[in-house]
This record gives C-alpha cells, structure tokens and sequence, in this order.
C-alpha cells in the first residue's frame, strides 16, 4: 500500500513537473545559441566603463601635490611631464579622476587581448592597450603593447582598484601617479614546481614621468629604446583552504636624463636609475557572504638609485631613497569593510652633487578608511590621512587630508587577479 | 648552488608527471567534484576549486587554484555566469590551453539544462540585483539535473579518454539509477511539503523546490546579492503570516540574525543546510547532500 501510494506521488509529481515546465517553456524564451543577442555578445568584446570620482580635502599652505615635488630627496628635478590626466592633481573640492572604458576579448584561438582609455575632462589617454598569448607552452605567456608593470603587488592595479583612495606615497614619488605603465613586452613563466613560482621579465620603452626621463636639449644624447628592463618573481609558499600569502622580489634598471639649472649655469645630466624591493599580501576568504570577516594585508619595499654623468663635463649626480607602505583590510560588516595604511619614505635619502653628499629626512603617512560597497559595481569610501612631510630647508609639515570617494562601474562584470 | 635547486625542482616535476596515467579533473564547486568522482571512479584524480563552505559567488582567484588548473586535463564549471569574478583570471594565469572555454578540457553542464527564471532580456538590468542573463544558475540541487550532469560528464570523459569511455558510461548509468531509487524516499519524505510554502534567504533553492513541489513565497534578500533590509523583512513577515510559512531555508554561509528576527515574529522554523557536498560531515557526497537537505527540511 504504502509502496503504491508513493508511486502515485512520484507519478503525480513527475505530472505535476512536466505540467509546470510546459508552462514555462510557454512563458519564457530560452536563449539558444541561434539567438541574435546572445550569439553576437559572444563575439563581441566585454565593455565595461568605470567612473571614479570624489571629494577631497587638504589643509597644507602651498597645497599638497606641489609640496610633494617639493620632498627633500624626491622632489627638486622633478619635470612637470604635460600629462593628459593625473591622479595626483587632487583640488580641493570635487574631482572627477577618470572615466576608464575597458574592452576586451579573446582576438582568436592564440591571443587574447584588452584596451583601456582613460577619458578625463582634459583628454583622452590609453592607459592599456594589449594582447597575450593564450596557448603558449611549457608555462609561459607573453604580452606585448602598453600595460602596467607586474612587479611589485599595487603597480599592476588601476586606481579603482586600490584599497585605498590614493596610491601609496613612494610609488606616487618615485614612478608618478601613473606607476609603472609604458609600452613593451612582457615574459612570464609559470614554473612547473609544487608551489607556485612565476617568473617575469618586461623591456619597456622606457618612458616614465619621474624615473625614466628623457630629455629634449641638444646637449643630451638621444637614447635608442627600449631603455628600460624589469625582472620580477612571485612566490606562494602555501596552499591553505582559507588563505594565501604570496610573495615578491623585483627589480629594474633603465636610462634617465636631468637638466639642473643651478647658479646661473645649466648641467645636462644622462645615466641609469634603477630600483629594487619586495612585497608580500596575505588574504584571508572568511566563507562568509558579502565579504564579512575578509581580510587582507599588503606591504611593500621598494629602494631605488641613480648614477648620472654629466655631458660635455665631469661632474656626476647620485642618489639613493627608499620607501615602504604596510596595510591592512578588514570586513567588519556585511558590505563594510575598513583599513589603516602607515608609510614611511625617505629612511636612506641621500644626493650626492659635486662630490658633495646631502642627507635629507623622512616623511611618513598614517591613513585610515571606510568602504561600503552597496553592490559589486558600486561603492562609497571616506578616507583620512595624516602625514609629515621633510621639505628640506623649509622644514617639516604637518597635513590632513581628506576624501570621500564615489566608485561605480556600468557594463561587463569584471573578474580580479589575485 | 643554482644548479643543484634547479635539478630539485627538475625531480620534482618528474614525480608529478609520473602520475599522468590518471585524468586530472578540476571541477570549479565541490557538487561537481562529488558527481565527477563517481562517473570517474578510480580513472580519475578530481578536485574541487570551492569547498563547499565557500559561496561560489564570491570566491577569489588565488595563486593555489592556478596550481590546481595547471595541471588538469579536464576543467568542469556550472556555468551561466556563477565562476563570473574568478573562473578566467585563474584559467588565464594557469597557461593551461586544455582547459580553455571552447577546448575540449572545457566542460559547462548548464549547456542542456533546462534552466529557469530568466530575466526577460528587455527588462534586463543590474537594478534587478545579482541576476544572471542566462537563468538562475543553482540547477544542480535538483536530483534529477545530478543525471543529466553525470552523463555529460561521462560523455565528456570518454572523449577524453575513449578506452575507458564504456566505464564512464556505466558509472553514470548506475548513478542515475541510485538517484532514481532515492528519489522514491525523498519524494515520499517531501510529501509533506508538496505544495507548501516556504521562505529562502537567496535564490539558491528554486530547482529543489520545483522538483518537490515546494512553493517559495519570498527571499529574505530583496534581490540577489542584496543583504536583508528592515522594510524587506516587514514584508518577509507579513508573508509568512499571510501564507502560514513554516520554514525558512538557508545556506549555512549565511548569518541567520535576518531569519532570527522573523522568527520572533511569527514562530517559523530555521532550517540550515547546505546547497554544496562537503560543507557538512553528513553531506560527503552528492547524495547524502540531498538526503541531509530532506532530513533537515522535514524533522
């Protein structure tokens, strides 16, 4: 009895089934993969256009990103490269940092590739433009175009994707408010070892707006590129089920000019700059929905030194500074997540000119922040600094900055490297 | 120095390619992981890129899942957008050209599901929530989807290793057939519900429901992806006293204060269980998945 009675149920469920689906397949239009919309969207490239803007406020006297050419070590020779748009012109008030358009898809059976133009109000930049091989063998992979550098962990990502509203101070310093972003070719090795270690190698044109300058004074050679080469590896030790901590080294070395007016007299300068540093991340996946209990920490070293010559005499210029960030995320609420940066630059910062050696000071920066991210296209930070900055002669000072950032994206979904 | 980690590291390659004789199978949530292990049998190394404690949702791609894609011969996604945020970085990072969209090593099981609660595409918009364009992608918690799923796989595998392709074959023939004589139990246990109505947190129960003929009255989340609000769950209340709920159900990754307030109210029950294999010691395998989500549902 019983046997037949459950029969029947699954006799009159399956019915019930098929009746519903019926209904169903009545109502809704089952995309096949004839469909006009469908079969073109598979073609057609994912576009996605992110918008980035926000409140900013400072409280220095001469206003802060004209004090930052100005940080003893860091500052002096910087050349105001007429960038289109830049990250580090913040106004008090309302900016509109970019509007970045993305597009990108598989070319064909052996690349894959993406553009992104950065719109700003002053014009139009390509910020990336690349393809990468996508069947090469034996684990390694190769791009070419214009792209960010791999080294390190936070110059590979665009500015809304930092934790963070502003990049940390010794790469805004050292490479400008772009990173490391120039056109090139890019090696990698994935090697065939237990753990995971990859390897990297780029040549890049060698233009940057603060470490690889070249110069236009007839007094200068002209240097053929590419003129810059960067080596990278990265290591994670550990496969935990939660967690992973991965690990860099890298470095990197390229040709740099200098014009110094000093006491009426103009010096033309050509030579190397190179750098070096580690960096680790650490990211801890609490199961939890809407990123509760996340947490991620990231910190950075990144030491760099140059050797210039003078042309048409025998002078020569040197200088080493460093600089390191540490910070951490955390997701305290469902959607909320908040973080504390602390850096330091300038702990070796030294120039050496005419055979005579100066020591400047450090500066350092204390940040801390609050997101919310009311989807995964959107989302609202406030953020505070405090930081001393070493003018040099000028002294010491002290500012507070302020931001309340507003981040949304329209278009494709995107999808996140480590 | 170099020479001697280089020839290390050289051995240490040779030890993982010694085991190449087995079909390396990486499957992106742990219930395609159960369902492959049975099809393969022993023919088969299978891991599964989400455990079944982490919502495959929002998983991130991670140095340790490239090590996993690296090497498979096989890579087997749910598919309709759930591995969105992650599937192609770890993919890409992997160099793995096996296992690329399209490539034989590619296997999406969504391909001949019926899927259900398309959005209509000219209302489509983000506004809507977490929604995907090609339908609700949680179709594997219907017993009946285990099926069609294990004969893809089986066919799947059998191209790839067409030696052994009569085994798979088999494999997931009797896996259908165990289905099919549980699901007289879990029908029967079910009847209870037949035509009851419950209360879900996310849209993860919609192809379990159907199969059992259970009618879900309203989410907590007021969308997908969008955490309970206050105003929604006033509403959440008021259905649950309108249509006499019992039940609210829910994946255990979620926090359960949302359901704890309605049932203050209203005396519903919360039922936790998990949508995934492993998330539970009682749920090791697809099967005993469904049959804790039975147990729960009706003790």
């Amino acid at each position: 009895m019983k046997h037949l009675n459950s029969t029947a149920m699954v006799l009159a469920g399956t019915l019930l089934a098929i009746n519903v689906s019926a209904l169903e397949a009545s109502n809704t239009p089952v995309p096949t993969h004839t469909d006009s919309t469908s079969a073109l969207s598979a073609f057609n490239p994912a576009v996605s256009a992110i918008v980035d803007m926000y409140f900013y406020h400072e409280d220095s006297e001469e206003g802060l990103s004209h004090m930052k050419e100005e940080i003893a070590g860091f500052g002096g020779h910087g050349h105001d490269d007429e960038h289109d748009h830049d990250h580090g012109g913040k106004e008090n008030g309302f900016n509109l940092n970019h509007i970045e358009l993305t597009f990108s898809a598989e070319v064909d059976n052996y690349f894959k590739a993406l553009a992104n133009v950065a719109i700003s109000e002053d014009g139009v930049e390509i910020e990336e433009a690349w393809a990468e091989t996508t069947g090469l063998p034996w684990g390694f992979q190769a791009k070419a175009g214009k792209f960010f550098s791999n080294f390190g962990y936070i110059n590979a990502q665009h500015a809304h994707a930092w934790d963070f509203s502003d990049q940390p101070l010794i790469y805004e310093l050292s490479l400008g408010s772009h990173g490391l972003n120039d056109k090139g070719v890019q090696l990698s090795w994935l090697a065939p070892t237990p753990v995971y270690l990859l390897f990297g190698a780029e040549i890049f044109q060698g233009d940057n707006e603060r470490m690889y300058v070249q110069e236009e004074a007839d007094e200068l050679p002209e240097n053929d590129g590419p003129r810059l080469g960067v080596g990278w590896v990265k290591l994670a030790p550990f496969q935990f089920e939660k967690s992973e901590l991965q690990l860099g080294l890298f470095g990197a070395s390229g040709s740099h000019q200098e014009i110094h007016e000093e006491g009426g007299g103009t010096n033309y300068f050509d030579g190397v700059n190179w750098f070096a540093g580690a960096d680790a991340v650490y990211k801890f996946d609490s199961g939890k929905a809407y990123g509760q209990g996340d947490a991620v920490v990231q910190a950075e070293y990144f030491y760099r030194n140059k050797d210039l010559d003078q042309e048409g005499g025998d002078e020569e210029v040197s200088g080493a500074q460093d600089g390191y960030y540490i910070q951490g995320t955390y997701g305290i609420l469902p959607r909320w997540r908040t973080g504390l940066r602390w850096e330091q630059v300038g702990l070796t910062n030294e120039e050496t000119e005419e055979n005579v050696t100066e020591e400047f000071g450090k500066s350092w920066r204390a940040s801390a922040m609050l997101d919310f991210r009311p989807s995964e296209f959107s989302q609202v930070r406030f953020q505070v600094s405090n930081g001393d900055y070493d003018l040099g002669d000028e002294g010491v000072e002290n500012v507070w900055e302020a931001f309340v950032q507003l981040t949304f994206s329209i278009g494709a979904h995107g999808a996140h490297n480590f | 120095m170099f020479k001697k980690t280089g020839m290390l590291w050289l051995g240490l390659a040779a030890t993982a390619a010694s085991y190449a004789g087995k079909l390396n199978v990486v499957t992106t949530t742990s219930d395609l992981a159960s369902i492959t292990e049975v099809v393969a049998g022993d023919l088969a190394k299978v891991s599964s890129i989400c455990s079944g404690n982490q919502d495959p949702h929002h998983l991130q791609a991670r140095p340790k899942y490239v090590m996993m894609a690296r090497k498979a011969d096989l890579w087997i996604r749910i598919g309709m957008e759930l591995e969105i945020g992650w599937e192609m970085p770890v993919i890409d990072s992997s160099r793995n050209r096996k296992i690329r969209p399209g490539s034989p090593g590619h296997l999406d099981t969504s391909k001949n599901i019926k899927k259900r609660a398309i959005p209509d595409a000219n209302q489509l918009s983000r506004a809507m929530g977490d929604v995907h364009a090609q339908g609700n992608p949680h179709y594997l918690i219907d017993p009946e989807n285990a099926k069609q799923v294990a004969g893809e796989i089986a066919e799947r595998l059998g191209e790839l290793d067409p030696k052994n392709a009569e085994t798979y074959q088999e494999n997931a023939a009797a896996f259908s057939s165990k289905i099919d004589e549980k699901m007289v139990g879990w029908k029967s246990a079910m009847a209870e519900l037949d035509g009851k109505s419950v209360v879900t947190y996310h849209k993860s129960w919609l192809y379990f429901c159907e199969q059992f003929g259970v009618h879900i009255a309203i989410e907590l989340e007021p969308k997908p992806g969008i955490p309970p609000s206050p105003k929604h769950l006033t509403r959440v209340i008021q259905t649950v006293a309108a249509e006499d709920i019992k039940i609210i159900l829910q994946e255990p990754w979620y926090s359960t204060k949302a359901a704890q307030r309605v049932a203050d109210k209203t005396g519903v029950r919360i039922v936790t269980a998990p949508t995934y294999t492993g998330s539970d010691p009682e749920a090791g395998d697809y099967i005993a998945l469904i049959d804790l989500i039975v147990k729960r549902l009706t003790e």
